[in-house]
């Protein structure tokens, strides 16, 4: 069964390659995004970020329709994207 | 029933609260502070462990927040208790140049902590005794000062909580009304997105250029921000960046024109809305806002944060569900149905302005019920 974004899901900005988990979604459940399909790859806690596209090692990551920071390795559509594999680009030695 | 209330003191201007502050000049003369305090019903305690040998920049806002919080709003009258007595004498001058409220002072070394508290009870109970005799009387939206703060931000924050403070700070503004918020590293990766609506270059320049010295400062230090901001706490909510968090943060400010930059603690020269350059976190930013003369802060949290004031009420907005089941005694707004799209920015802006009106007229925050009084005085963090 397809998700409702206003019930488990909220892409802010029209730009994002991410979008917020409003539910735990688990590994396997399949979202519809702008008329597109994307399974979950990782359990996704309320209110952590899930990519809506492949994104590249060193690529942005959009939220908010702003730069939240860079992939530090490529990241799979669908795919948990939090500290693990996103980094700040702002107040760090080397950026 | 929107008529508001307040206490007008002797600055012809209208406190929420009538406090009497008993503030330590130090640490030292703390205990007795805190002993007038306990004895005395209508006083409130400023407790702090500071005032002894900073140096620079904490010298400095050490001064301006204990003189300012003198001059809120929300005091009526206040006793100074100081260590020595030199110190003790430039405050007391220095405060009463700048108020005609009531501002006494008695001196620890001077008699010793048991006299000291023994005549400091005494001079307590006539204060309290003549501002319980103030009565709330009509006061206006455009006499309001606001404060803005979110902490214990989660993902919630940027989506629920934040854009429905923003909503009714919009509000009070559009009354002419005056609101300040603050914490430079958290605009940080957004200072941009602020700088568009400074009102002239210039303060556009000023919000840039705070972000940018706090960034070198950091750098100077040799540290590096990740790992510090965002806090363990944020990054269990679902926060991964300084830029996430920031882009979130800055909606709590609302939609206004940004008047100008003001130094920690600073009180505001024109109504509107300001942006204080300060450090983040809560207890040193909520001390700064009741200095800048805040009658109240509205403080969005994810995860549910309990930081209250000695002088101004702490109301705390939350747009997390959990957290409304799991503590409720730290919220006193729940906007969790914007997450599910029940509730409108709007309908949630005005569910946040009337518990405002409620809290000017009288109403006691859950910090307030819990005494959370966090001061601080010298800030530590960035």
């Amino acid at each position: 069964m397809h998700s409702r974004e206003m019930d488990d899901f909220r892409k802010i900005s029209e730009h994002d390659n991410v979008a917020i988990a409003l539910r735990v979604l688990q590994p396997e459940t399949k979202l519809s995004i702008d008329g597109a399909d994307i399974t979950i790859n990782n359990t996704i806690g309320f209110g952590h970020k899930f990519a809506l596209s492949n994104i590249k090692r060193g690529e942005l990551i959009i939220k908010y329709g702003e730069t939240i920071g860079r992939a530090t390795e490529d990241i799979k559509r669908g795919d948990h994207v939090h500290t693990h594999n996103l980094v700040s680009m702002r107040g760090r030695r080397i950026a | 029933m929107n008529e508001l209330r307040g206490y007008w003191n002797e600055d012809n201007k209208p406190g929420i609260r009538n406090s009497v502050a008993v503030l330590p000049l130090s640490v030292f003369s703390g205990t007795a502070a805190l002993n007038i305090s306990n004895a005395v019903e209508g006083t409130t305690l400023l407790l702090h462990t500071h005032g002894r040998a900073e140096i620079g920049l904490n010298r400095e806002r050490f001064h301006t927040n204990i003189v300012n919080q003198i001059l809120n709003p929300n005091v009526q009258s206040a006793l100074l208790v100081g260590y020595e007595h030199k110190t003790t004498e430039r405050y007391l001058s220095e405060i009463r140049s700048k108020t005609k409220k009531r501002v006494e002072s008695i001196v620890v070394l001077d008699r010793g902590t048991i006299d000291s508290v023994a005549d400091g009870t005494k001079i307590a109970m006539e204060l309290s005794s003549a501002a319980s005799e103030v009565t709330r009387e009509p006061m206006s939206v455009s006499d309001l000062c606001i404060g803005i703060k979110c902490g214990s931000t989660d993902a919630t924050s940027g989506i629920a909580s934040n854009p429905a403070v923003g909503s009714a700070i919009d509000n009070v503004i559009s009354q002419g009304g005056t609101a300040i918020f603050s914490e430079t590293t958290e605009i940080m990766g957004a200072e941009r997105v602020l700088a568009k609506r400074a009102k002239n270059g210039e303060v556009a320049k000023k919000i840039v250029d705070a972000v940018k010295k706090n960034e070198e400062y950091a750098m100077s230090l040799g540290v590096d921000l990740m790992g510090v901001n965002p806090v363990p706490d944020n990054i269990e909510g679902g926060i991964s960046t300084i830029e996430e968090k920031s882009l979130g943060a800055i909606l709590k400010s609302g939609t206004s024109i940004i008047q100008d930059v003001l130094g920690f603690g600073e009180i505001p020269a024109e109504k509107g809305l300001y942006f204080m350059d300060s450090p983040s976190a809560a207890q040193e930013v909520l001390t700064a806002l009741t200095s800048a003369g805040c009658h109240l802060i509205l403080f969005s949290t994810g995860m549910g944060n309990p930081s209250g004031t000695p002088i101004s009420p702490v109301i705390k907005v939350t747009g997390n569900r959990h957290t409304v089941k799991r503590i409720p005694e730290h919220i006193d707004v729940d906007v969790s149905g914007m997450i599910f799209e029940e509730m409108t920015r709007t309908e949630a802006g005005k569910r946040v302005y009337q518990y405002v009106i409620k809290v000017v007229n009288g109403k006691r925050t859950r910090a307030e019920i819990l005494k959370h009084r966090e001061f601080s005085p010298v800030p530590v963090g960035l």
